[in-house]
């Protein structure tokens, strides 16, 4: 149907949907969300412009390379090995326990614990990645190097564990929302269907709750994707994917760590720079590839 | 009703005041701005500079100086780009940097001396290493020898740890152990930043060897002894002060062009009676 031929394309009613007319509220409104997208669409530019020197003096070692020396090669491989490897054990660890805690707090606990759960858990998702940080470098890294028995405990896994820790309460209490935003009618109906209460959790309210829990989850590898002060204290800071590749136990380095260490050093100028700003693309688009993915597999999800 | 209506605009009213708020502080106050010195960079230098900043304010009104970390790479890059007026440098201006920066006409002033030692966990000093010889140390830097076993010490894997690129104490390091500052570490297992982060990853280990400044050793670090043609220099600030240990360096700042005004007068200051009892107060030795 062409615009043209419907009567009423520009009446404030449209498809059954009711268009406000352009007042000063539409404009100041559409004004805003253009400062926004544009915003988002400068970083996107800035990155890509800055970064060209270095994809074009580096080619596609700059994506497979392993060796990373300032003023010789540039290769971005071990970092995005890092990010990634990180960001998956964080996940692995924390998953369990966020999704399992989500589903108690909000189907079992009574109102009055379960609100205060939730305030503790929105506390701790506030708490800033320094603190984290500190506390990773002075406990969790020589408790994981006691326990595993290694010669020192920075490491990718001390890296995702702390990570693990850090997205735990926001995974959780964004999952435990979608939870309880499914209707009480519908546990209700299956209760009275002859279900088990281990039945309506698992086969009602945690489907219905699922694309809420998945954008939960995405954020959680967003924010751990994305941590860097954390991360840079207990990963060790090497530019080495480790043999074998799943040995866990050795250092490792993420993008945002390496940005964390380098970028004052060579802040805007040189190809070192545009080198920097290419692992910061290179970020950019992996949590762009996981929101779209994300996305994907929600659209697939929604009956 | 009549409020939910209204709550928007005061809303958006108090949105607004706040924004002009944020703008107007942000704007540089003109007469302010010329009485605070900027300073960043090394780590090394930097107990020097914040302990003379507090004694230069108390002696000169109105003056600020704000002092930041970030490496010796960090210092000459802002002083460079005219983020900070002062940068710390503890080595020398490298050629890149000189060319990099030629517009800005970088000009160091030593303030003090200090050495690099080659540091090692406790544990493993009293288990043994008290000393190395620079070819030990290349093959530990190089993972060639990867059990303090085979230099003396005790059974166990030895955490080598290496610098940030950029960091002055690495440069200096590096230069005397392999003759070329910027060489690289194949057997590094942890890289740190600061000579704090760098003091507290060598005091947690109970194997690790490190490189680090004189000034921060303290019983949980510890210097070893250089071993260089039968004879062991130790790493004090008496070998350095007679010039017999062999990786010492100069604690320069670092300035764009003649440093005039109050940059001067803090330059000055730290180059006084005053200053330079704060840098002997601080671990190195004076210059003057």
């Amino acid at each position: 149907m062409s615009p043209s031929a419907d009567p009423q394309a520009n009446g404030p009613e449209r498809n059954g949907r009711y268009f406000p007319g352009r007042g000063p509220a539409y404009w100041v409104c559409a004004g805003f969300a253009c400062v926004a997208l544009g915003a988002a669409g400068i970083l996107l530019g800035y990155l890509v412009a800055e970064s060209l020197p270095a994809l074009r003096s580096q080619g596609w070692p700059f994506l497979l390379g392993k060796d990373w020396f300032v003023g010789e090669n540039y290769g971005a491989l071990p970092m995005i090995y890092g990010s990634v490897m990180a960001t998956a054990l964080a996940l692995a660890l924390a998953l369990p326990f966020a999704l399992g805690g989500a589903v108690f707090v909000a189907e079992f606990l009574p109102a009055r614990a379960r609100l205060i759960v939730k305030s503790i858990m929105e506390l701790l998702a506030g708490v800033p990645g320094i603190v984290y940080g500190l506390l990773g470098m002075s406990f969790l890294a020589p408790w994981i190097k006691d326990a595993f028995g290694l010669i020192d405990g920075n490491s990718l896994l001390a890296a995702g564990a702390l990570l693990g820790i850090m997205v735990l309460p926001t995974v959780m209490t964004l999952s435990e929302d979608a939870l309880r935003s499914v209707p009480a009618e519908y546990r209700e109906n299956a209760l009275s269907l002859g279900l088990t209460q281990t039945e309506v959790v698992f086969s009602v309210a945690v489907p219905q709750a699922l694309p809420g829990i998945a954008g939960a989850v995405f954020l959680g590898v967003g924010r751990a994707m994305g941590e860097t002060i954390a991360v840079l204290l207990v990963i060790g800071g090497i530019d080495r994917i480790p043999s074998p590749w799943y040995d866990v136990f050795s250092p490792g380095q993420s993008i945002p760590s390496k940005l964390g260490r380098e970028a004052a050093e060579s802040l805007g100028y040189g190809l070192h720079w545009n080198a920097l700003m290419g692992l910061g693309l290179v970020l950019l688009l992996m949590t762009m590839a996981v929101a779209f993915a994300g996305n994907l597999f929600l659209r697939r999800a929604r009956p | 009703m009549v409020r939910g209506v209204e709550r928007p605009r005061g809303f958006l009213l108090a949105m607004l005041a706040l924004v002009w708020c944020a703008i107007g502080t942000a704007a540089p106050g003109g007469a302010a701005e010329e009485q605070t010195i900027r300073v960043a960079g090394s780590t090394t230098v930097l107990p020097i500079v914040s302990k003379a900043a507090d004694r230069f304010k108390v002696s000169h009104r109105g003056a600020a100086v704000s002092v930041n970390a970030g490496g010796s790479g960090v210092g000459v890059n802002d002083v460079g780009n005219g983020r900070a007026q002062i940068g710390m440098l503890s080595r020398e201006l490298t050629r890149e940097e000189r060319g990099q920066f030629k517009n800005a006409g970088l000009k160091t002033h030593a303030v003090g001396r200090d050495a690099v030692a080659c540091v090692v966990s406790s544990e493993v000093y009293s288990a043994g290493v008290k000393t190395l010889t620079r070819e030990q140390i290349r093959d530990i830097y190089l993972g060639k020898i990867g059990n303090w076993k085979d230099v003396g010490g005790p059974d166990r894997r030895i955490v080598v740890i290496d610098k940030e690129t950029h960091r002055g104490t690495r440069h200096v390091f590096m230069q005397y152990v392999f003759g070329d500052e910027q060489a690289r570490a194949p057997g590094a297992r942890l890289v740190t930043g600061s000579n704090n982060e760098e003091q507290t990853k060598v005091a947690q280990s109970d194997a690790a060897i490190g490189m680090l400044s004189v000034a921060w050793i303290n019983p949980d670090v510890v210097g070893v002894g250089i071993r260089e043609g039968g004879k062991v220099i130790q790493p004090t600030l008496e070998s350095v002060r007679d010039g017999s240990f062999p990786i010492s360096r100069n604690l320069n700042l670092v300035t764009a062009g003649e440093p005039r005004g109050i940059v001067k007068e803090f330059i000055d200051f730290i180059l006084g009676p005053e200053g330079q009892k704060i840098v002997e107060e601080s671990g190195y030795v004076a210059v003057r």
